[in-house]
């Protein structure tokens, strides 16, 4: 299975970007490919629990359902450390981890990468 | 399956986070083992971060020299695209080890990677 990486460096609330990637893991995840979505610097708030925005989409609750259907959620640990997010914070499925341990991985074992930030 | 990765760096190196997060980012991959080639293509103002004369310790911020050198140490090349650098601040030294560029040599870096990344 082809698989796309998907490298997510904007917040949640900061512009679309998130809203873009899901979406975008959505589409791929429903054509049968395999994706994995790496957050850095602020798009580590992707998987933040309890996100509950009132008048945009919640890319957390988006998130949590494209677990369920097979996406992989890695987000840099030394990131979360930086923004006061703590292991237990996350959403179930995600994962807080490392740059050299799961985006290498995640390189290694992808066939492209689409990278989301201004 | 992918055996290269290019982090092209287009952001000047204080005021974001982006280049020294991309630097580290490259080094991280080096570092496991799992990528075998990881190489750096600075353009626009993140030629500013091959710049010789930096001085991090003025904005008390992550030294972007050590960032780069770090990288090759670790024997990845690090490409300037020259002219941007040139309409930016003029031929200024460059740190060691770091090698210039012309746009048409960047297109050929750009192709010859199995990945690109920007930061």
């Amino acid at each position: 299975m082809r698989t796309m990486v998907i490298q997510i460096r904007s917040g949640t609330m900061m512009n679309m970007d998130t809203n873009i990637a899901v979406k975008l893991a959505r589409a791929a995840l429903d054509k049968g490919y395999g994706v994995r979505m790496f957050g850095y610097g602020e798009g580590v708030t992707l998987i933040k629990k309890g996100q509950d925005p009132k008048r945009f989409p919640n890319v957390g609750n988006e998130t949590k359902e494209l677990v369920e259907k097979g996406l992989e959620v890695v987000v840099c640990e030394t990131c979360c450390k930086a923004r006061g997010i703590a292991r237990g914070e996350e959403i179930e499925g995600t994962k807080i981890g490392s740059l050299t341990n799961d985006l290498s991985r995640f390189v290694a074992e992808g066939d492209r990468m689409v990278t989301l930030a201004r | 399956m992918t055996d290269s990765l290019l982090i092209l760096v287009t952001k000047p190196p204080y005021g974001f986070e982006e280049a020294f997060s991309g630097l580290r980012a490259g080094l991280g991959a080096l570092a496991s083992g799992l990528v075998p080639t990881v190489n750096i293509l600075m353009v626009g103002e993140g030629t500013l971060n091959a710049v010789a004369a930096q001085r991090p310790e003025a904005v008390r911020m992550p030294s972007n020299v050590e960032a780069v050198n770090d990288m090759l140490d670790f024997e990845a090349k690090v490409y300037v695209v020259r002219e941007d650098l040139l309409r930016l601040v003029g031929d200024v030294p460059l740190l060691e080890g770091v090698e210039t560029i012309d746009w048409e040599r960047a297109r050929q870096v750009i192709e010859g990677h199995g990945m690109v990344t920007t930061f």
